[in-house]
């Protein structure tokens, strides 16, 4: 387990130094690989598609212009480029909360695009789609503090340390929006009918 | 058995069980108890099954769950120790993750038991987490053309493959592969060595304090070392003076003495 995540570590520092060089390659092999998971980071922040498509496209252009100050030593490809993504997707969404009138453009439309992706259109996988977008239209009723956490926490699986890093707000003020943002979150389920007793 | 039969190892056995749910006659009792006494072997026996049943019915039987009755009579005769709705909620988290300290868990499990509107809220919060989870795992797909417009952004071309790195930029990244290793904040008390060692060799050596005096004088005692090797190289001997030479200013000392001797 060691050795594969220093070859994988090797493998990021490796890319990284061929795609500063030019290589097109390089960079294409990165972008595939965290494209998916920074749109989706994005996506459940935004709640809208296009804007977490143009955001996924910022962190990346963002990121092929860092790549300059990428250094193995301080740690693996994905901590660095997922670092540097959260930081991007949070200040865009407390953006977008000062500036209510950029947010949200169309929430209903999104929700329909999960069901677009169903394509083969399989009953299973259909309820599982509609359960997705009914979470994420709960995850959208929490206030923003709360929801950041929560995303944070329970979706990206963040320590409460790298939470504090990431937002620069105390430890304990972390743990209390995770702790509220649950309960909220679990009684905005409940009276969706999502979460039942 | 009866009263006057004397119980043997085998037979002690056989009824062990019986006999440790005090379902044997009262006299056979009597004599298995006796027996136990005597036989060491039945004896450590016993001990055995009687510790594996012991250790059988505390995996099995749970610890009961606070009864609303129990919860109900705490809560009456000591109203002081309840936590209310707030409080209750502050800490499910640290309930959930395990990490409640022993003095307000009873008191909220207590909470959870009594209070109509919190009891079916753990529940409902692992449920959501449990959601959550299941939501993580449903990623969206990248959607189409999305690879295409940031490549086109970041390289100017869809084709990866068109963009190669040129001769010059592999070797830009090959030496930036050999960094010097003194890192930023070293360089400041680098600095003030190369500084300090400048000032004492420029005010030891040269005459004046300058830095063309420094050059002209290791000059001369790099003619003065190559002079003296070359002659011990022809055989003259290490101590002998040096003719024609005038000693460097701060290596006076060693010409002069030498001279003197």
């Amino acid at each position: 387990m060691e050795a594969l995540r220093a070859s994988a570590e090797v493998n990021g520092a490796e890319l990284v130094r061929k795609a500063r060089a030019g290589d097109g390659i390089a960079w294409e092999e990165i972008v595939t690989a965290f494209s998916r998971r920074i749109f989706n980071l994005a996506y459940r922040f935004t709640s809208n598609v296009e804007a977490a498509e143009d955001l996924t496209q910022e962190v990346f252009i963002r990121v092929y212009r860092s790549l300059d100050q990428y250094d193995a030593k301080q740690g693996d490809l994905a901590n660095w480029l997922m670092r540097l993504a959260r930081n991007l997707i949070i200040d865009d969404y407390r953006h977008r909360q000062r500036n209510p009138q950029n947010s949200m453009a169309d929430a209903v439309d999104d929700h329909q695009y999960h069901l677009r992706a169903v394509g083969t259109g399989a009953h299973k996988e259909m309820e599982r789609r509609e359960l997705a977008s009914q979470v994420q239209e709960g995850i959208d009723k929490l206030p923003a503090d709360l929801k950041t956490c929560v995303i944070l926490r329970d979706i990206e699986e963040l320590t409460y340390q790298e939470i504090v890093d990431v937002l620069q707000i105390p430890e304990g003020t972390v743990k209390s929006r995770i702790n509220r943002g649950r309960i909220e979150l679990a009684k905005i389920l409940r009276r969706m009918r999502v979460v039942t007793i | 058995m009866t009263k006057n039969k004397v119980v043997n190892c085998t037979a002690f056995e056989e009824r062990l069980s019986d006999y440790l749910e005090h379902t044997v006659e009262k006299d056979v009792r009597k004599e298995m108890a006796a027996h136990a006494l005597q036989c060491p072997l039945c004896h450590g026996l016993m001990n055995e099954v009687k510790n594996a049943i012991a250790a059988c019915r505390q995996v099995t039987e749970p610890k009961p769950a606070l009864t609303r009755l129990d919860a109900q009579i705490l809560a009456r005769t000591m109203p002081a120790a309840a936590i209310n709705c707030d409080e209750f909620e502050a800490y499910l988290t640290d309930y959930l993750d395990g990490f409640l300290p022993a003095n307000v868990f009873h008191r909220w499990e207590r909470h959870a038991v009594l209070c109509d509107d919190c009891t079916d809220l753990p529940g409902e919060v692992v449920r959501s987490l449990a959601v959550l989870v299941s939501y993580k795992s449903d990623e969206l797909p990248v959607p189409f053309g999305l690879h295409e417009r940031i490549m086109e952004r970041t390289l100017g071309t869809v084709r990866a493959r068109s963009a190669k790195a040129s001769w010059s930029d592999r070797f830009q990244e090959w030496v930036r592969g050999f960094s010097i290793p003194i890192s930023v904040p070293q360089l400041a008390p680098v600095a003030m060595m190369t500084l300090f060692a400048f000032l004492f060799v420029s005010q030891t050596v040269s005459a004046d304090g300058s830095l063309s005096d420094v050059y002209a004088k290791s000059y001369q005692l790099a003619e003065q070392t190559y002079e003296q090797s070359a002659n011990v190289w022809n055989g003259k001997p290490m101590d002998a003076p040096i003719v024609n030479q005038q000693p460097i200013d701060g290596t006076a000392t060693v010409s002069n003495t030498n001279a003197n001797n």
